[in-house]
């Protein structure tokens, strides 16, 4: 493959993820307990080591995508094993190789713009089983599936399929059906479907966390179809979609269950011991921590509960400052932002980028900004830093759509017949 | 192609005939266009998207930076995960040590100031250290709790403070004083005081009002609200017309519904005009002045809330003393006929005012404005870097009066301390009007003596309220305190 001209070099980036990971261990070295440390120096820099090689045989054009995943990676496993003490935090390590591994199969499937788009029904009929699963499995409106050695968040699972469904190829948006004079894009109308059906669901099972991020990309994709082939904005559908948006978040705000007016309306500070005590743990987590931090291992917020989800942003705050938290959700932002330098290079992988940002961004919002008590607190994660087996992997999954985009393939499928099944993509 | 470049009537000319591209970017030359001209329209629009969030959550991740920085002393303060500085008096006396246990000082060292100042115990949450917790923090973003003893530094007069609280011995009461020009509070006292050197071990046994600093606190005016009063008639009828204006006392007096007001000469004062009726506290006076058509009584309510009375319930906005929240002053006046507003405006019945805000208007009035200068407390704060923080200064209200009934009540004030308090307050330039309050507390009833008033002089330029509870005839007398008060002041 040809390396990508605005790419750095593959190997020299990989140098700076090694020296990275390696000061950071540095740095924890003298927590003592050396036998941990020792486990999580190998599990990091193995880690380091198999994705170079992983990345050398599947895809070394995208660089840039892979080589963040495997810094943010370490970096969050070194952060999960220093709360409140070092002890190698083994599940999240092995969370993040499957979400790494993740990310290179999903870019093995969706590569070639004409291919994914032809597995549209495949992608719709997992969101429905995904769905279903969460009506059915869940228990009593529930987010979780509990097997027993294991719990999954099906919801996760459905935000990669969601950002599949909202990707289009322009082939697609050509394809025009007309019901009573009526002429609409099948897709388009599935994608609203599918919409309407996701908030219906996470509504019924009272996950209001991820709604704003679904509505994020649903938004963001059906602007791209709308608009992409007309000159002109048509404002009649500004208009319509504007009053639509506000008619929702008007109706979503009133009729939201009690918990979440409690929440909306809360301050915390007259109900520290209550239902603000997550977040005034958080924010005096972050105060205490100042720029760089108490030290690894110093922090006191690991006792509150979901510390290391929920609230990652104040434990990394309050350990290693608010200097390296910030400079970690940058990294995070590293990923979807590679879009803007290599851009994508079809309509498809457009599609898939832009919704992945939207995924990425809304989550970093709703977690950073709510533990943070400038909104609403949600239970959403931040990518990659929260601890979290279905939000890891979820994740993997999507910085693959990223990479797709980077590295795209453009060969067209043949069927049988021997006539290509491709066109704009 | 994948790449598409085409406008939309050719896209599906495009479409058809796509295949699939050997590259799809052009080499970089240097005079190339940005990426969002070059790209095709749809990609343009994505890379505008991906942008536009990246951008948007930039901007609110640098806020947010910015927001814990500047808020992390309240949270660090707000939780008590810090230590905490002094507060000093305008000399340096220390008002508060949070740098070491308050039990280390003597014994009534801040007895005169405990509900003033307060403490971070949390009992008292009206105080000037439970509303600047964040203040004395010594706490900062870059080096934690390792900085130096924050300050707040107060325009209180500690030894001001003291010699008056001395001087109502064993009486309960408040006294509040200010310096009508520069704004700055000088003195506070309220007894029964917390000594906060004590600690609350025996907060059972304290007397009742023992954690409220009552300056702050809205209590039954007695003839103080004829100050009001009588502003209100000189704005709504005209000071000439108002000083020629002479109505009749017997002793009581029967109004429009039959309903009596008392004197409490009960020979009556005759017929007289407003500075006599002012003089003598004349309740049939006023009363009849209240009912007369001349004054309707919606210009008397249009003063008042200008003034900040809540009036017959209306939201009137409380005042804020450096975080030192004061209820506004509040009266029912519904029917001038009636009984009950004419008493509301001799200030008993439902009339209820704060000393603070009795003195503020003393302020206004002594200025000869009709708006006063805001009392503050705080002159300066240093943060635990040495940085000042924050510095008070001149502020005025709004205008509460005109200057014109400003200046008029001003005279009247001061000929009836000419007349009645020359001995106690000879010599100062002073201008006061006395009251006395009807309480009944769980049943028992008794008077609280009150006395507001201004000091003309260059040198103590005072607007201040004194309250003497439950006092009887021969005990000190609000006069007596005054000139304690001036005296130590023009001292100071």
């Amino acid at each position: 493959m040809k390396e990508s001209g605005k790419a750095l070099a593959h190997p020299l980036l990989m140098v700076l993820v090694l020296a990275a990971h390696a000061a950071m261990l540095l740095v924890i070295l003298p927590m003592g307990n050396f036998a941990e440390w020792v486990k999580l120096a190998c599990a990091v820099l193995t880690m380091d080591f198999i994705g170079s090689i992983v990345l050398q045989l599947v895809q070394r054009q995208a660089c840039t995508v892979d080589t963040v995943l495997l810094l943010v990676l370490g970096m969050s496993t070194i952060y999960q094993s220093c709360f409140g003490g070092l002890e190698f935090a083994w599940k999240h390590y092995l969370f993040g190789l499957i979400a790494f591994l993740a990310c290179q199969v999903s870019y093995l499937v969706v590569r070639n713009p004409y291919r994914a788009e032809r597995l549209k029904p495949l992608w719709y009929t997992l969101f429905g089983i995904l769905l279903l699963s969460i009506l059915l499995l869940t228990g009593s409106r529930g987010i979780w599936i509990d097997l027993g050695f294991i719990t999954i968040q099906p919801s996760e699972f459905v935000k990669p399929i969601f950002v599949l469904i909202c990707a289009s190829s322009m082939q697609t948006q050509l394809k025009k059906s007309s019901v009573l004079g009526i002429h609409f894009v099948p897709d388009n109308l599935g994608l609203i479907l599918c919409t309407v059906l996701i908030a219906a669901v996470q509504w019924w099972c009272r996950d209001l966390g991820s709604l704003p991020t679904f509505a994020a990309v649903a938004l963001v994709g059906l602007y791209l179809r709308f608009f992409y082939l007309r000159e002109k904005f048509s404002m009649r559908l500004v208009v319509f979609l504007g009053i639509c948006g506000i008619a929702a978040c008007i109706a979503a705000w009133k009729l939201a269950p009690a918990y979440v007016q409690e929440r909306l309306h809360s301050d915390i500070w007259s109900d520290m011991t209550g239902s603000g005590y997550q977040q005034v743990k958080g924010l005096v987590a972050i105060a205490e921590g100042g720029w760089f931090g108490k030290g690894a291992g110093a922090g006191s917020l690991h006792s509150v509960a979901a510390s290391n989800t929920d609230l990652i942003f104040a434990s990394i705050c309050e350990e290693w400052g608010l200097f390296s938290a910030v400079m970690a959700v940058i990294l995070v932002l590293f990923m979807p932002a590679a879009g803007l330098t290599v851009p994508p290079r079809s309509y498809y992988h457009a599609g898939l980028t832009v919704g992945v940002a939207a995924v990425f961004i809304v989550q970093m919002t709703l977690n950073i900004f709510g533990s943070c008590n400038l909104i609403p607190f949600t239970g959403v994660t931040v990518p990659f830093l929260s601890q979290g087996g279905s939000s890891m992997l979820s994740c993997g999954i999507l910085a693959g759509f990223l990479k797709a985009a980077q590295a795209p393939q453009f060969t067209i499928p043949v069927k049988k017949g021997g006539k290509p099944n491709g066109g704009a993509a | 192609m994948a790449e598409q470049r085409k406008r939309p009537a050719q896209a599906k000319s495009s479409a058809k005939a796509s295949t699939p591209p050997k590259t799809s970017r052009k080499p970089k030359a240097e005079s190339a266009p940005p990426l969002w001209i070059t790209a095709p329209r749809s990609m343009q629009r994505a890379y505008h998207v991906i942008s536009l969030l990246i951008a948007l959550f930039a901007i609110a991740l640098v806020y947010l930076a910015y927001t814990l920085i500047t808020e992390s002393r309240y949270y660090v303060a707000k939780a008590g995960k810090t230590t905490y500085g002094y507060v000093y008096d305008r000399k340096g006396d220390v008002l508060f040590d949070g740098t070491q246990p308050l039990d280390s000082y003597p014994a009534g060292q801040f007895a005169d100031i405990g509900s003033l100042i307060g403490d971070t115990s949390g009992q008292m949450t009206n105080t000037l250290v439970s509303t600047h917790l964040d203040d004395l923090a010594n706490y900062s973003f870059l080096y934690g709790n390792n900085g130096n003893p924050a300050e707040i530094r107060t325009t209180l007069s500690h030894a001001a403070n003291r010699k008056v609280f001395d001087a109502l011995g064993q009486k309960r009461g408040s006294v509040i004083a200010y310096n009508w020009k520069t704004g700055e509070l000088l003195v506070c006292v309220s007894k029964p005081c917390v000594d906060i050197a004590e600690g609350y071990a025996n907060l059972a046994q304290m007397p009742s009002g023992s954690l409220l600093c009552k300056p702050f606190y809205p209590i039954v005016p007695g003839s103080t609200q004829k100050v009001s009063t009588v502003l209100a008639a000189y704005e709504a009828i005209g000071v000439g017309t108002v000083n020629a204006t002479e109505y009749a006392c017997s002793g009581s007096w029967l109004n429009a519904k039959g309903q009596k007001i008392n004197c409490h000469e009960k020979s009556g004062h005759g017929r007289q005009t407003l500075a006599e009726a002012f003089e003598n506290s004349c309740n049939p006076y006023f009363a009849q002045l209240v009912q007369s058509d001349a004054l309707p009584l919606s210009r008397i309510v249009e003063t008042f809330t200008r003034m900040g009375y809540s009036v017959n319930g209306e939201a009137a906005a409380a005042y804020d003393l450096d975080g030192i929240r004061i209820a506004p002053a509040s009266l029912t006046l519904k029917d001038a006929d009636d009984f009950d507003t004419q008493w509301s405006c001799l200030g008993q019945g439902d009339t209820l005012i704060s000393p603070y805000q009795l003195m503020l208007w003393q302020g206004a009035i002594a200025n000869g404005s009709g708006k006063a200068v805001l009392p503050y407390l705080v002159s300066e704060t240093v943060d635990s870097q040495g940085n000042v923080t924050e510095a008070n200064g001149v502020q005025y209200t709004q205008q509460m009066f005109t200057a014109e009934a400003a200046q008029a009540v001003q005279k009247v004030m001061y000929d009836n301390a000419e007349a009645h308090y020359y001995v106690s307050l000879s010599d100062f330039t002073c201008g006061v009007k006395s009251g006395t309050a009807q309480v009944t507390d769980n049943g028992k009833a008794y008077e609280n003596s009150l006395l507001v008033g201004f000091c003309l002089d260059a040198q103590t330029p005072i607007a201040f309220c004194i309250v003497i509870e439950e006092r009887v005839s021969g005990e000190l007398s609000t006069a007596q305190l005054a000139k304690v008060l001036l005296n130590t002041l023009a001292e100071m």
